[in-house]
């Protein structure tokens, strides 16, 4: 018993829900009570942030495998 | 009314009801994918649960209904009223600097009972009498200083240190994205008049019937336009008047007009 997906498999999901949510969270209607979907917009950025800074991170290993690394 | 409640609850329990089975549902994805090595299933699995937590993450804040807002704050701003009629004053509603008290997050709004627009000099109003003999009026709390209070908090600043320009940068996005009070707000300044416009204000019924209280809308201002002259009083260190508030006819928009007093 292992789980089935590799540290790139789960950067490739990171990398597409990131991209979502990052879209996502800037076409969000600015003004408040024009949508019925009851979300904390405030809470949804900083979830996006997190996100983001996981997927930089996540590049930088990238970049660092394949310069550096032998 | 009643509907709209229903309505909203349900809202709000569909959104953690589909939160919390997405995040059963990824979690069992995930568990079964472990169990068979299936990878496919571990992927799904991964999605469904994140989104399922973003989702119980995201779930709104408690909401307080605009109505009751209202309902609050319009007895008091009848009370003022009637103190304003029963005192015979006829002199608009002027907003102190601080130089004029003695502690600078509290604020002041003087009324005089003869018309124009004398200022009491600033030891009449740190002696924390309601009612001035030099010149002739009275003297209290202004409905916008707590707002105003609650405006610097946010910002992390004091009015009495920045420009009016900072007030044209930093409220409109307070009012619109931090305190969602306003769908848009724009401040223009022209010499020493300044003009406030409010569109799609949480306070727009309240200034409805407002409208009625002859002392409060185009003097005093209700609680947003008051607590906009607070900070301008702040932010200038001049007296400030409300010139006068032009509520569009549908009430989605507010225009108030201010001057600074220069003494």
């Amino acid at each position: 018993m292992a789980f089935p997906l590799s540290f790139w498999d789960i950067t490739i999901w990171l990398v597409a829900t990131t991209i979502t949510l990052l879209i996502t969270a800037e076409l969000i209607s600015p003004y408040y009570g024009r949508t019925n979907l009851l979300i904390d917009k405030k809470r949804l950025r900083k979830a996006v942030l997190v996100m983001e800074i996981l997927f930089l991170i996540i590049i930088a290993i990238r970049i660092y495998g394949i310069t550096i690394a032998p | 009314m009643q509907n709209q409640r229903i309505v909203r609850k349900r809202k709000r329990e569909l959104s953690l009801t589909v939160g919390y089975v997405l995040l059963l549902l990824g979690l069992t994805a995930l568990v079964f994918s472990i169990l068979f090595t299936l990878s496919v299933l571990a992927l799904v699995g991964l999605g469904i649960t994140f989104w399922g937590s973003l989702l119980l993450f995201i779930k709104p804040v408690r909401y307080v209904k605009s109505s009751l807002l209202d309902s609050t704050t319009l007895s008091l701003l009848t009370t003022i009223n009637q103190v304003i009629e029963e005192s015979n004053s006829k002199g608009k509603a002027i907003y102190l600097p601080p130089k004029h008290l003695e502690e600078i997050r509290s604020g002041k709004v003087f009324i005089s009972y003869e018309k124009g627009s004398s200022v009491p000099p600033p030891e009449n109003v740190a002696e924390e009498k309601v009612f001035s003999k030099n010149p002739k009026g009275m003297c209290f709390t202004p409905p916008g200083v707590a707002l105003v209070n609650l405006f610097e908090d946010l910002l992390g600043t004091s009015f009495t240190k920045v420009e009016v320009n900072y007030l044209q940068d930093k409220l409109p996005r307070l009012f619109i994205e931090d305190l969602e009070i306003a769908e848009d707000l724009e401040i223009n300044v022209k010499g020493s008049n300044i003009h406030l416009r409010i569109v799609g204000s949480t306070y727009r019924n309240l200034c409805k019937q407002a409208r009625n209280l002859s002392n409060i809308c185009g003097s005093l201002g209700c609680p947003l336009c008051s607590s906009f002259a607070c900070a301008l009083a702040r932010a200038t260190g001049k007296p400030i008047i409300i010139e006068k508030t032009e509520p569009s006819e549908d009430g989605e928009t507010v225009e108030a007009y201010y001057r600074v007093i220069q003494e």
